[in-house]
């Protein structure tokens, strides 16, 4: 039987090779996942297929026919669709005029409003998103715009479907939905493309894996074949391992931050805790329940409503009101959309690393010594092992994992006391996890405080002490190392959502 | 590297540079009265206004916002200084010092308005284009003040040097805005702004205060550029500098300044004010009309931001 898409022998370079001689066939009615380290050349393999690469060799191929489609526009005629891991929605454009965006044949075709609603209602309930197809884009969370590519996604009724990480900012529930859409798709013939890092994931609904490593295919195997292991194994080359070892909790180190009745606009129930030195605390909950709003909140980006948050040192207690007073204080702060609030993608890595230290690396009158920046970017680049060409390099040409090093090495410049993180190793490859995580329990061990927001609990699991659980934007639960299980935290963070009360939108 | 690739990138580094000098190169040939004092010296005097606004215009356009109101912030400036000369008889530096606070009270007016209150600064600056030249008519009574003797001397050549106390200030101001642009705190901090505002914000910056200082530094450039341009004419005139605004961000964006904000530099400012000011010159000289002048000097902008794209990429 003819495969809905098949590649052969894809080469492409950039600077250096991206993909090597990929061949890879997918029949209809497949869902064949593909995993790899970031720059392993998944994202570059699926944009080839979509028109927004060009492959510098081989051939494409959709139901047997040449295939080469020169732009995104091309390639959704052909019947391929993508939903790429940057989000390419239009925040000012509503759901629905999203979506019609890609289903409209014609750019002078009349707009039925009536129709475009129904149809994108329609799509918006097979994903399960309770939205108005008349929001507007920009008004909905990560997740919920996640949901929104997928519905627009399937709205164009693709042959061919490409996932690019479509799980990063979605809960469990609405994974499991996801992944049962998939699943009816490929019965109706659909073949589907699913990259991702969450080998589970990968594993469950994928009938077929290949592992991607360097830009050559290392393996290709039925999925109830394979265990998450052997991915690794071949993704990294070597046998890695997250760490579950229990750790020793000291109750008796200062306390470094206090955060006492904090309220702000998103969230309204006053929310107390603290953070020790040497401690990684770990904020659990489902995607929505206020774990961003509550770092927003700490650090002072986003509005309070009520309470203090205070910063306690050697005989000192400072209270901190706004972001650069934080920073003053200590804290350093690494947000969860890197784009937008982290890197600045046309800047060179030495700027990226000391903007918001810039007076350790300046004399007294506000000249910034490039004999002192130097070094110290550079040294920094090689503590965390940041692959890069040098300090020189523009920061938009490496690969996420790389940039979510710098963003530590921001704040590890400012030699910060305090770290609040949000899922800090979102889009990072597993070694790249793995090295995050390394340096994160150094910190720790040389006194830093660490507040870690993530949506994988396992990840939490294996780098905390303590766990704070919210549910529908409320603190709900303490957990200790000695004693959480996962089942506990789990029902913790939906105990909000449960019978009367509903999960309610921002 | 390959020789090939070294011109290659030789040509791109300095491309502005290098275009300059063919369209020095191209006068001379056109005209036989190209090279000459009088060409040098209109071509001094009409430098130093449009340099130093450039420069404001350069940092605020970095800054990632726009001052449309510069031309007619001058046009005040100049007014105040002819007001405070003529009506009440202040000394010459006191009436300057006095410009030049009115071009900095004016982008403060920009700055907290548009960056405090968060209103879009495009249309608070063109607001205040339309205020400040009001303003203008207002303390100048609609007529064009004259001051005399008593302000040219800023314009004028100091002997030995060939060049006027403007020229010399617009100048120092180039070197010394590029400096801060470029190894400064605050400079990093402009173009942090410009590039990612939000990610600035997390960086412990403050977008608004930055915004507010660069159209400040702004206004009192256009200030500046009030007392040069009436020390050179010897007088206040309220129709002074209309669509200087237009020029100055050509000036920045021919120098390789962006739009968007996060990019650019001083000393490209400064060669696009150069190229500017040589074109209208040398086009006048070789006899061209002034609409045809206009065409080419239009010409020639978008030609710049297309040779910018293609040296970005």
């Amino acid at each position: 039987m003819t495969p809905r898409i098949a590649a052969r022998r894809i080469g492409k370079s950039f600077a250096t090779p991206v993909l090597r001689d990929v061949d890879l066939e997918i029949p209809t009615g497949c869902i064949h996942g593909l995993v790899g380290e970031n720059g392993a050349g998944k994202s570059t393999l699926a944009k080839i297929i979509v028109g927004l690469e060009h492959a510098d060799s081989g051939d494409l191929l959709l139901d047997g026919r040449p295939y080469q489609p020169r732009t995104p526009a091309e390639s959704l005629a052909a019947g391929v669709a993508i939903c790429a891991q940057e989000l390419s929605l239009v925040g000012d454009l509503s759901i629905a005029e999203n979506i019609l965006l890609h289903t409209a044949t014609s750019g002078l075709a009349r707009i039925r409003r009536k129709a475009a609603h129904e149809q994108a209602a329609r799509v918006l309930r097979t994903v399960g998103l309770d939205a108005s197809p008349d929001v507007r884009v920009g008004r909905l969370s990560l997740a919920e715009k996640q949901l929104v590519e997928v519905a627009r996604a399937l709205a164009t009724d693709p042959k061919l479907l490409i996932l690019d990480e479509p799980t990063s900012a979605l809960t469990a529930p609405q994974s499991d939905r996801l992944h049962a859409i998939l699943r009816e798709e490929a019965q109706r013939g659909v073949a589907v493309i699913y990259i991702s890092h969450r080998l589970r994931d990968v594993l469950a609904v994928c009938d077929r894996v290949s592992v991607l490593r360097d830009g050559e295919v290392r393996l290709t195997e039925n999925s109830h074949a394979l265990h998450e292991q052997t991915l690794i194994r071949e993704m990294a080359g070597a046998d890695a391992d997250f760490d579950a070892r229990p750790r020793s909790i000291e109750d008796t180190r200062p306390v470094l931050l206090r955060v006492e009745d904090l309220r702000s606009v998103a969230l309204r129930h006053p929310i107390s805790f603290d953070c020790r030195q040497g401690e990684i605390l770990g904020v659990a909950g489902l995607a929505g329940s206020g774990r961003t709003e509550l770092l927003n909140a700490v650090f002072g980006i986003d509005r309070r409503l009520g309470g203090s948050v205070t910063v306690l040192g050697p005989g000192e207690a400072t209270e901190i009101r706004n972001a650069r007073q934080a920073i003053r204080c200590g804290v350093g702060y690494v947000a969860e959309d890197r784009a937008r609030d982290g890197i600045f993608r046309d800047r060179d890595l030495a700027f990226n690393v000391t903007i918001a230290g810039l007076r350790r690396v300046a004399d007294r009158a506000g000249r910034v010594v490039r004999g002192r920046e130097t070094p110290a970017v550079s040294k920094l680049i090689e503590d965390l092992r940041v692959t890069s060409t040098g300090i020189g390099q523009r920061i938009r040409e490496l690969s996420g994992g790389n940039q979510q090093r710098l963003m530590l090495a921001r704040w590890l410049h400012c030699e910060s006391r305090l770290l609040l993180l949000d899922e800090p190793t979102r889009g990072v490859d597993v070694a790249a996890k793995l090295a995050i995580h390394e340096e994160l329990v150094r910190l720790r061990d040389s006194g830093v405080a660490i507040v870690a927001v993530s949506s994988e609990l396992e990840e939490l699991c294996s780098l905390c002490d303590r766990m704070l659980v919210l549910s529908n934007r409320k603190l709900v639960a303490e957990f200790h190392r000695s004693t959480w299980r996962q089942e506990d935290i789990l029902a913790a963070a939906f105990s909000e959502y449960s019978s009367a009360a509903t999960p309610s939108r921002a | 590297m390959a020789r090939s690739a070294r011109v290659y990138r030789f040509f791109g580094e300095n491309l502005i540079l290098l275009s300059l000098v063919a369209i020095v190169a191209f006068f001379g040939f056109a005209s036989e009265r190209f090279f000459s004092v009088t060409t040098l010296s209109t071509l001094l005097n009409q430098l130093p206004a449009l340099t130093v606004v450039a420069i404001g215009m350069t940092l605020v356009l970095i800054s990632g916002a726009i001052d449309l109101s510069v031309g007619s912030v001058l046009a005040l400036s100049a007014g105040v200084i002819g007001a405070c000369v003529v009506l009440f008889g202040l000394p010459v530096p006191l009436a300057a010092l006095a410009g030049i606070m009115t071009g900095a009270l004016a982008g403060l007016a920009n700055g907290s308005l548009g960056a405090y209150l968060r209103l879009p600064i495009f249309i608070v600056t063109l607001g205040m284009l339309e205020v400040a030249r009001g303003l203008a008519y207002l303390v100048t009574d609609s007529q064009t003040v004259y001051m005399g003797g008593q302000i040219q001397g800023f314009a004028l050549p100091i002997d030995g040097l060939g060049m006027s106390a403007s020229f010399m200030t617009a100048l120092v101001l180039v070197i010394a805005f590029e400096f801060l642009l470029k190894s400064t705190v605050f400079g990093r901090q402009i173009v942090a702004v410009g590039s990612n505002e939000s990610a600035a914000a997390v960086s412990g910056i403050d977008p608004r205060q930055v915004r507010c200082t660069v159209l400040v530094i702004s206004g009192a450039l256009a200030g500046l550029g009030g007392l040069m341009s009436s020390s050179y004419l010897g007088s206040a005139d309220p129709n002074a500098g209309v669509g200087l605004e237009l020029s100055a961000i050509a000036a920045a964006v021919i120098g390789g300044t962006s739009l968007m904000g996060g990019r650019g530099s001083v000393m490209g400012a400064f060669v696009g004010v150069l190229i500017v000011s040589v074109l209208q010159i040398g086009l006048a000289q070789i006899g061209i009309t002034e609409p045809t002048k206009r065409v080419t000097t239009g010409a020639v902008i978008i030609l710049a931001v297309i040779l910018d794209r293609w040296r970005a990429t």
